[in-house]
């Protein structure tokens, strides 16, 4: 069927093909890294194909966020896509700007969180594949239920079901309770709307494998403390993140990347090879990469201060071993690990505790030097808590730096511009 | 009577209860003061003693899996008269005696001293967690949990609950100058007793966030709930809270009409 009967999918074919091309870079390599990225890309490509198929032959499929128990539709075997997939997996593709200002042409202010913005222009531009049904997030921002409201109101859209779980504000029993509840309803309204039956012992499969792989991803952490760091920005936390939640949640391909990503890891680790020839200073990065324009800024942090992204805010999650001894225990466990232990709804959904003690356990565990929060004009709920972080850091010997930016569009505060206030900042503190 | 009192009085409960159950219980007596606690120790104490990581492949037990799970609380109190300075607990099996094993593990620091205060219960929560600080042992990086490896060079040397206990003396005494008594209870007795050990863990910690909170407040933050408009009159969002009130006001309005309709 040509992409004519499906122009919503203009978008996601351009997509495939960028990823096609960054693939068919490193398939020959002999470098293990780049053999690594190869497996990535494949899985990337996988997903795509999958969603493609799925709309050109009417089959059912979700449209849904990180962090929403993902293993639920790999027990269901059913295909799923985020629905802000654009921002975050595909930034690197070249119209990203256009499609930024594009956004602002509609109307779109620029002070929403240009994710948000982006992900509302694909649905009104007709550039996003439309789902069987919709699974909503309503954490960790605020900024995020305006996309769903867009999506209510759009006319090929407004009559595709959706369900958003309710997220409690605390960190108690009571929550855990409430929100394992909410996942079950969740899995109800797939079942409902998908026609796919949810069969518990495949879902104590796909937890039971995706404990692995949260295991796995624990185990590599820890050899990142390693000084030097086996790895910087360029591989760790974004790709452990994608391959849990987007492409082999609870699949035992997702497992064996990650036995890959150790081994890698620990040959480094064993030889003292690290992610630069010469480290010079520890970064903790509390919040996403700068997807939109990395190659601007991150490459440089390395070639010109030995500046080694040892973690990031999405490189960091606890690990919950998910109990399959029982279905209760089953459905809470991951209601923990999707709740309270996911990256920026673990530090943004609630209680600002967490910015707290993540800081203060990270810097001590991976010898930070200098924890840099990046101030996304979109994350105003964790720029908030700025004066908490950095009375934090000030406990904790550590320099702390907000910089102000827009993780997508380098026109916000442009590259040059951050490369000089982190320099000035560096200098300043003495670093590197 | 302090906010934690109460709950030094329910751990040395919950050892009598354990002893009385037959379980092996051990205690060691040390000296309480840093400089004494450091002759004899196998093993380097203090920042960098740790060079490297301990690896799978070098680790002689591990304690506190999310498989055998975990439990770690520091309790303080004014009234260092209520603790025996330097003694050191153990129930159940030693790290010598269990190679190849994963213990379940938990552990109580508690502490002493007059000027102790809510400015320090964060500093003892985060010091408990000692990252490079003790040599051949390595607490991993997962937030929430006691899971750490013991090397195998270290259990060699000697390294076992008597040393780590003697290290976390050293690194408390030194890093909170007022810390008076410390003593330390371990446990890898089994998930059951470690369960118990939660029951008394989550009081402790709903208090503990409350401590934080107050510690916090006296600085100006509040890590709990956002208490910026407490006077609607005088918060300058005002206009903005009005404005969707109204919003909100005039869309329950139109949804009433289109259900009359």
């Amino acid at each position: 069927m040509s992409t004519d009967n499906h122009p919503e999918l203009v978008r996601y074919r351009s997509e495939r093909e960028w990823f096609k091309l960054l693939h068919s870079q490193v398939k020959d390599s002999d470098v293990p890294e780049h053999q690594l990225a190869e497996r990535t890309l494949t899985f990337c490509l996988d997903m795509y194909n999958r969603i493609i198929a799925c709309v050109e032959e009417g089959d059912p499929f979700v449209a849904t966020y990180y962090c929403s128990a993902p293993e639920l539709c790999t027990a269901m075997d059913l295909p799923w896509y985020m629905v802000m997939q654009t921002p975050f997996l595909a930034s690197s593709v070249p119209y990203l700007l256009d499609d930024i200002d594009s956004a602002e042409a509609m109307g779109l202010g620029s002070d929403l969180c240009t994710a948000i913005r982006l992900s509302i222009y694909y649905i009104e531009a007709n550039l996003s594949p439309i789902p069987s049904c919709i699974v909503g997030l309503l954490y960790p921002c605020d900024g995020a239920p305006m996309l769903h409201q867009v999506i209510q109101h759009n006319s090929k859209w407004r009559d595709i079901p959706m369900f958003n779980a309710d997220p409690p504000y605390w960190d108690d029993d009571r929550s855990l309770d409430y929100f394992a509840a909410e996942l079950r309803k969740m899995a109800q309204f797939l079942e409902q709307h998908t026609g796919r039956k949810l069969d518990m012992d495949k879902l104590k499969e796909a937890i039971e494998e995706s404990n692995k792989q949260f295991a796995l991803w624990q185990e590599y952490n820890e050899l990142r403390r390693a000084v030097p760091s086996p790895h910087g920005w360029d591989l760790g936390g974004s790709q452990c993140f994608s391959v849990t939640q987007c492409y082999r949640a609870g699949q035992k391909g997702g497992t064996d990347w990650f036995r890959k990503l150790i081994e890698i890891a620990e040959h480094k680790v064993a030889n003292k090879i690290g992610a630069v020839e010469k480290e010079r200073i520890r970064l903790f990065w509390f919040d996403l990469l700068p997807f939109g324009w990395i190659f601007d800024l991150l490459p440089w942090l390395e070639q010109e201060w030995g500046a080694v992204m040892v973690m990031d805010m999405f490189g960091n999650y606890p690990y919950t071993l998910i109990d399959t001894s029982s279905e209760e225990q089953m459905w809470r466990d991951l209601a923990k690990r999707n709740l309270f232990d996911a990256p920026m709804i673990r530090q943004a959904r609630g209680v600002a505790d967490n910015f707290v003690n993540d800081i203060a356990r990270i810097v001590k565990d991976y010898k930070i030097d200098v924890v840099i929060w990046p101030g996304h004009m979109g994350h105003k709920d964790g720029s908030a808590t700025i004066g908490i972080m950095r009375e934090t850091c000030r406990k904790l010997k550590v320099p702390f730096m907000s910089l102000g930016l827009d993780l997508f569009d380098r026109r916000y505060a442009t590259p040059d511009q951050l490369k000089e206030k982190m320099s000035e900042f560096f200098r300043a503190m003495g670093l590197g | 009577m302090g906010a934690l009192d109460l709950y030094l009085k329910q751990v040395a409960a919950f050892v009598e209860e354990r002893r009385r159950d037959g379980r092996q219980v051990r205690a060691f007596q040390c000296d309480g003061d840093p400089q004494q606690l450091r002759q004899g120790l196998p093993v380097r104490v203090g920042p960098g003693a740790n060079a490297g990581l301990i690896l799978r492949a070098d680790t002689f037990a591990e304690l506190g899996s999310p498989d055998a799970g975990s439990s770690a609380f520091p309790l303080w109190t004014r009234d260092a008269s209520l603790l025996t300075d330097g003694r050191i607990t153990l129930i159940g099996p030693g790290i010598r005696e269990s190679e190849g094993a994963s213990l379940p593990f938990g552990q109580v620091l508690m502490i002493g001293g007059t000027e102790l205060g809510d400015e320090e219960h964060e500093a003892l929560e985060q010091n408990q967690y000692v990252a490079d600080q003790i040599e051949g042992y390595m607490i991993r990086s997962t937030p929430g949990r006691m899971w750490s490896r013991v090397g195998r060079d270290a259990a060699r040397r000697g390294f076992d609950f008597d040393v780590l206990g003697q290290a976390l003396m050293i690194l408390f005494k030194s890093a909170i100058p007022q810390i008076e008594a410390m003593e330390v209870l371990f446990l890898t007795s089994g998930k059951e007793d470690l369960q118990q050990l939660n029951g008394i863990a989550e009081q402790v910690r709903t208090i503990g966030t409350l401590i934080a909170r107050n510690a916090w407040l006296a600085r100006g933050y509040d890590i709990l709930e956002c208490s910026l408009g407490v006077d609607c009159r005088s918060c300058s969002d005002k206009p903005t809270c009005d404005d969707i009130r109204d919003v909100v006001k005039i869309r329950k309005k139109k949804l009433r009409k289109k259900a009359d309709a």
